[in-house]
């Protein structure tokens, strides 16, 4: 107990950096996933094939040697970020690789006839995007997105191998300075199960709002979807 | 028998009969043209005659009393093997050959020793090198993973509360590693006020660093698992001093040009052999054996052979096997 | 029975067509006329301009600070470079394998718990999972690493990378499990019980054989997880590939090189494996909407 009460502005740090790496790369994952999403599906051969090939590279890589490349690797090519930005840069490079294919497989759901209908009544591609294909889209997208927040929320532990004091780190540095080992593993998990039961909580009460049918939302839960790959 | 001595290449390592010299490893590996470094030893037209090779065929062999008088040698002496817990990437110490040697370096050498006090002749060539870093050494020795750790390990108090360290035989200390072109400007720990350190988790660079600093500020020093982050971020700039102690870091510089060793150690880093708690006779035999290299002479061709190569001057005097900090 | 009837159960509940990427791409983007025609020719012409300088840039910035040096690449095809490298990706593998026989089978039993009519055995393994789903590997391996052996729990270092492989991929897996589990048609179950089998034998001689074909593809991608987890084997110092090309590192000094020459082995891996998982997923669901 004494570990903790003296270190909490170290903590506080610790559990501030986690949640500004997760909700940044997330954030950017979003955004970044999204378009590349559209680029995948788009009518221009050179952006599809570009989009496919990045989807392949980082859904395939390895976080932590993602990291290490970033941190350790983009220096000796000219290119030096800060260990926190060459973290979030790893989260949103690899995360957004899975809302691509998400967001991708989202946009399948939709029936070809609703976008048709939607061009027909002189709707513009993001005036289509916005009022037709997106609000379907995002149901499905849901779970699989949550999924993704997860996966950053665990992967932004691995930022502490490139100097990121994050909780990991800081529970492990703690941990070695007082041997209390049980304590600082409860601090460190009791975050990490936060934000990712919390990312699920609201998730599912996001579905749950956007769903026409509040009573039968959670059969679609039950189709297993593998478009998107794994994520680690 | 667990599944952690896979190692295939073990065989290849243990095949080949003779060490080679470190000189030629470090001029293989320092120059940055050719066909890129060997990963280890340099071709193999060292063997018996170079230095190393010499100091550890000189090495002593222990009684066969001796040996069945502690457990802890029996049982090595029944699996006929040593397993060291270490590095193979460090350029002075230890470091690996992949081309059929045996791996060269002073702690590599005491270990070939070792075996060999142990298993007899040939014995230099029966140990199996298990990867161990900072963080992984106490665990390791702790659940019996490795026989010993011989890694450049510093004694230190907190230490000596999980295992028990034999030696020391080799007084190292914290030393300072800069990039080549700041080795003007930085001489000592007074002159890294304000700058960015970095050093490894869980290594004795950390309390050096926070004790000898003048206006020391905890939020400049950063901490990595392993030596390989470390340089990077010192090359790179991240970093404008490596702290650590002067055994890792000489390797460095021993690889690598751009990173120079600067001032005197500051701290006092006594390399210490690493072994269980559970086996409480391997120390007094490993404190033995030490006693047995320095007085035969052993330990200072092994140093000239070694970290000779790289400190000028002549070999210190060896520490005293058994003399450990309070 | 299973065999033929098993491919039915997701096809009643597909009751949209089979959709590829065109699709996607007819949602958003209408059918090219001659002007579109013209424009996608045109911007085609434009982004591949931007992509290759894009590249350009890159491989210059790589030129510039002296890491396309030919020297520096070609030792990768040397024997003692790939026979240093082969050890990791055969420790690699091995942790991987390992991990997986034990990891499957124990998720299989985490969610048919987790399905269990008793209570508190549902609970438990509800607990179980959502634990280990939530907390990265790293602090598992951690725990095996520094904390336990504080208290005098100590495993060998193979088993200090693999035991946190199992925990956190039986947890993921076991939802797999129950995801297929549930995908199984409803009529199965009612078509188990005609024939009279009791709860027990219907789920392992009807349910388990679809839901475990079912699942092949994702259990396919949960081995690419692994893959990738087994990298952590960089923390508890287990020769597996990304550590020994940190030892690489450390000898040669070619950072970059080695770093790149390491992940694109696990790309290539991964890449397979995806591959094979989406393609037996898509001769899944290609004969579910045929039949």
């Amino acid at each position: 107990m004494q570990a903790i009460a003296e270190n909490i502005p170290l903590l506080v740090q610790g559990i501030a950096y986690t949640v500004a790496l997760t909700l940044l790369g997330y954030v950017l994952a979003l955004i970044v996933g999204t378009v590349l999403a559209v680029c995948r599906v788009s009518p221009i051969p050179p952006l599809r094939w570009a989009a496919t090939i990045y989807v392949e590279i980082f859904r395939n890589i390895p976080l932590l040697s993602l990291l290490i490349l970033i941190a350790f690797g983009l220096p000796d090519v000219g290119l030096r970020l800060p260990y926190f930005w060459c973290g979030v840069l790893g989260l949103t490079l690899s995360s957004a690789a899975f809302v691509c294919e998400n967001v991708r497989s989202g946009i399948n759901t939709v029936p070809v006839g609703h976008a048709e209908a939607a061009r027909s009544i002189g709707l513009g591609f993001f005036g289509t995007l916005r009022y037709v294909v997106l609000p379907q889209a995002f149901r499905t997208m849901i779970q699989p997105l949550v999924n993704v927040f997860i996966g950053t929320v665990i992967g932004s532990a691995l930022c502490s191998a490139i100097a990121v004091s994050e909780i990991t780190w800081v529970t492990q540095t703690l941990n070695i300075q007082y041997a209390q080992a049980v304590i600082m593993f409860l601090v460190a998990g009791a975050v990490y199960l936060g934000m990712s039961l919390g990312g699920s909580a609201l998730g599912g009460a996001l579905e749950r709002a956007v769903s026409p049918d509040p009573h039968g939302s959670s059969r679609r839960r039950n189709t297993l979807d593998v478009t998107a790959g794994a994520q680690a | 028998m667990t599944p952690t001595p896979f190692r295939p290449g073990r065989r290849a390592v243990v095949a080949a009969a003779a060490a080679l010299p470190v000189g030629i490893a470090l001029a293989a590996c320092s120059s940055d043209t050719g066909a890129g470094p060997d990963l280890g030893g340099g071709s193999d037209d060292g063997g018996a005659g170079s230095p190393f090779g010499d100091a550890v065929a000189s090495g002593p062999v222990a009684a066969d009393d001796v040996v069945s008088g502690s457990a802890w040698a029996t049982a090595i002496k029944e699996k006929d093997k040593l397993v060291r817990g270490g590095t193979l990437a460090n350029q002075v110490f230890s470091l690996a050959s992949t081309s059929g040697g045996q791996p060269t370096g002073f702690d590599a050498g005491l270990t070939q020793l070792l075996a060999q006090y142990i298993l007899g002749d040939g014995g230099a060539e029966k140990v199996e090198y298990i990867d161990t870093t900072v963080e992984t050494r106490e665990t390791l020795v702790e659940n019996g993973t490795v026989d010993c750790v011989i890694a450049t390990y510093s004694i230190t108090p907190e230490r000596l509360e999980v295992i028990n360290f034999a030696g020391p035989y080799y007084l190292s200390g914290t030393a300072i590693q800069v990039r080549t072109e700041d080795k003007d400007t930085i001489s000592g720990p007074k002159d890294l006020t304000g700058l960015k350190i970095v050093t490894q988790s869980n290594s004795t660079g950390v309390q050096a660093a926070e004790e000898n600093i003048p206006d020391y500020d905890e939020s400049l020093v950063q901490t990595l698992p392993d030596n390989e982050s470390c340089v990077a971020a010192l090359k790179q700039g991240r970093a404008d001093a490596y702290v650590l102690d002067q055994g890792v870091l000489l390797g460095n510089s021993a690889a690598d040009p751009e990173v120079t060793v600067v001032g005197d150690p500051f701290v006092d880093d006594p390399y210490g052999v690493g072994l269980s708690k559970d086996d409480d006779d391997a120390l007094e035999f490993v404190n033995t054996f030490l006693q047995e290299i320095i007085d035969s002479g052993t330990w200072k061709d092994l140093w000239t052979a070694t970290i000779g190569e790289v400190i000028d001057g002549e070999a210190p005097e060896p520490p005293v096997p058994g003399d450990l900090p309070a | 029975m299973s065999a033929s009837t098993a491919p039915a159960a997701p096809a009643s509940r597909a009751t949209r067509p089979r959709r590829t990427s065109s699709t996607a791409t007819q949602v958003l983007f209408d059918a090219p006329g001659p002007k579109g025609r013209a424009r996608i020719a045109l911007l085609s012409i434009l982004s591949s301009v931007a992509i290759l300088a894009v590249i350009g840039l890159g491989l210059w910035q790589f030129q510039k600070n002296g890491q396309l040096d030919p020297n520096k690449w070609v030792v990768y095809l040397r024997a003692d470079y790939l026979a240093f490298l082969g050890r990791g990706l055969l420790g690699t593998l091995k942790v991987t394998a390992v991990a997986a026989v034990v990891a499957f089978p124990f998720g299989l039993l985490l969610a048919l718990a987790r399905l269990s009519r008793f209570g508190a055995l549902s609970r438990a393994a509800t607990v179980w999972i959502e634990f280990f789903r939530g907390i990265p590997m790293l602090l598992v391996v951690y725990a095996f690493l520094l904390a336990l052996p504080a208290y005098g729990v100590t495993v060998p270092r193979f088993w200090m990378l693999v035991i946190p492989m199992i925990l956190v991929s039986a947890a993921t897996t076991a939802e797999v499990f129950r995801a297929g589990i549930k995908a199984v048609d409803v009529g199965q179950h009612e078509a188990a019980a005609a024939i009279g089998l009791g709860r027990r034998d219907a789920l392992l001689s009807v349910i388990l054989p679809q839901a475990v074909r079912l699942v092949l593809p994702s259990l396919i991608l949960a081995l690419v997880t692994l893959l990738k987890d087994s990298t952590l084997g960089y923390v508890v110092s287990y020769n597996e590939l990304q550590f020994q090309g940190k030892t690489m590192v450390s000898i040669t000094r070619y950072l970059v090189q080695t770093y790149v020459v390491v992940s694109i082995i696990y790309i290539a891996l991964n890449f397979l494996l995806t591959r094979i998982a989406l393609a037996l997923d898509a001769r899944m669901k290609a004969r579910a909407s045929a039949s």
